[in-house]
């Protein structure tokens, strides 16, 4: 069963994770003053702790899923040259290099 | 060849969300222990003692043989709602509960300041707040550390109560208003108590 896991997709390219972090630091700040005032008006803490749950959980339906805002940006990686055997261990290689450029 | 794409995974971000949102949170709490951290939270409170009586028994948990015990009967009334200062509610949001008490303070021939507990009591947040006891006994045993009591000219109870919050330190409140009182001359001869 936990092959099935893997399998789902969950990457984004990396302006989306950027993306993701900005929005759920928002929600997460956001949803804070608003929990933190209405606690201070109705004199109840625990109104202030379900707020910042509720951003907790609006946070995870958005920024945890890969959804495709997310893969706007994706990498332009080499296209695929057809190779023999020698090449073809070079090739990992080379990509190997060409990431640790950006 | 997807195993190069992926900077951060699910898990990852997942562990950065709940990380951030664990920080926010304990800075909302800090923040709700500084909005009650300095008030001002006095509240009258009317105590009246009816009955006054004072017996010398045998104390097996002290030094000697015989001890004075009192008792004390009284009334007890407060509105611990508002307080009169700042005119803030008592139950604020970082008020969970308040443990009240009533103590007697008196000084002694053998030692300069004496506190003995009466009666306490816990109010929880929702319950109440409005005391108005009458003609209480005292819930724990008025003892004196020897033979203070008899005679003896002042005797001052107070109403002071804890706040337990949700956040911060406790802070100890005593009421605004305590009452004094003389203990009589002689000993209640009767034995049981």
């Amino acid at each position: 069963m936990l092959s099935v896991f893997k399998s789902i997709p969950t990457h984004m390219d990396y302006k989306g994770q950027k993306l993701a972090e900005q929005i759920f630091q928002g929600i997460i700040l956001i949803s804070a003053v608003i929990g933190f005032v209405y606690g201070l008006i109705i004199e109840q803490f625990g109104w202030t702790v379900y707020i910042v749950l509720a951003g907790f959980a609006v946070s995870c339906v958005l920024t945890l899923p890969p959804w495709p805002m997310y893969r706007q940006n994706p990498l332009a990686w080499q296209p695929l040259v057809p190779e023999t055997s020698v090449e073809s261990s070079q090739k990992p290689q080379e990509s190997l290099k060409k990431k640790k450029h950006k | 060849r997807s195993w190069f794409v992926k900077m951060n995974t699910v898990l990852s971000r997942a562990n950065s969300l709940f990380a951030f949102s664990l920080s926010v949170m304990a800075a909302l709490t800090f923040g709700c222990f500084i909005t009650t951290a300095f008030k001002d939270r006095r509240v009258p409170v009317d105590i009246h003692v009816s009955k006054v009586m004072l017996k010398n028994v045998d104390d097996f948990t002290g030094p000697r043989e015989r001890s004075d015990l009192g008792f004390i009967t009284f009334d007890l009334s407060a509105d611990i709602l508002y307080s009169t200062v700042v005119h803030s509610p008592i139950f604020d949001w970082n008020v969970k509960q308040l443990f009240l008490y009533l103590s007697a303070e008196y000084t002694t021939k053998s030692n300069s300041l004496n506190q003995v507990v009466l009666w306490d009591k816990i109010v929880l947040r929702g319950e109440n707040t409005k005391l108005n006891l009458r003609d209480m006994k005292s819930k724990y045993f008025f003892f004196d550390d020897g033979n203070g009591l008899r005679a003896n000219k002042n005797i001052t109870l107070t109403l002071s109560w804890n706040v337990v919050p949700n956040a911060g330190i406790l802070p100890l409140v005593a009421g605004s208003g305590h009452v004094s009182l003389p203990f009589p001359d002689t000993y209640e001869t009767t034995k049981s108590y």
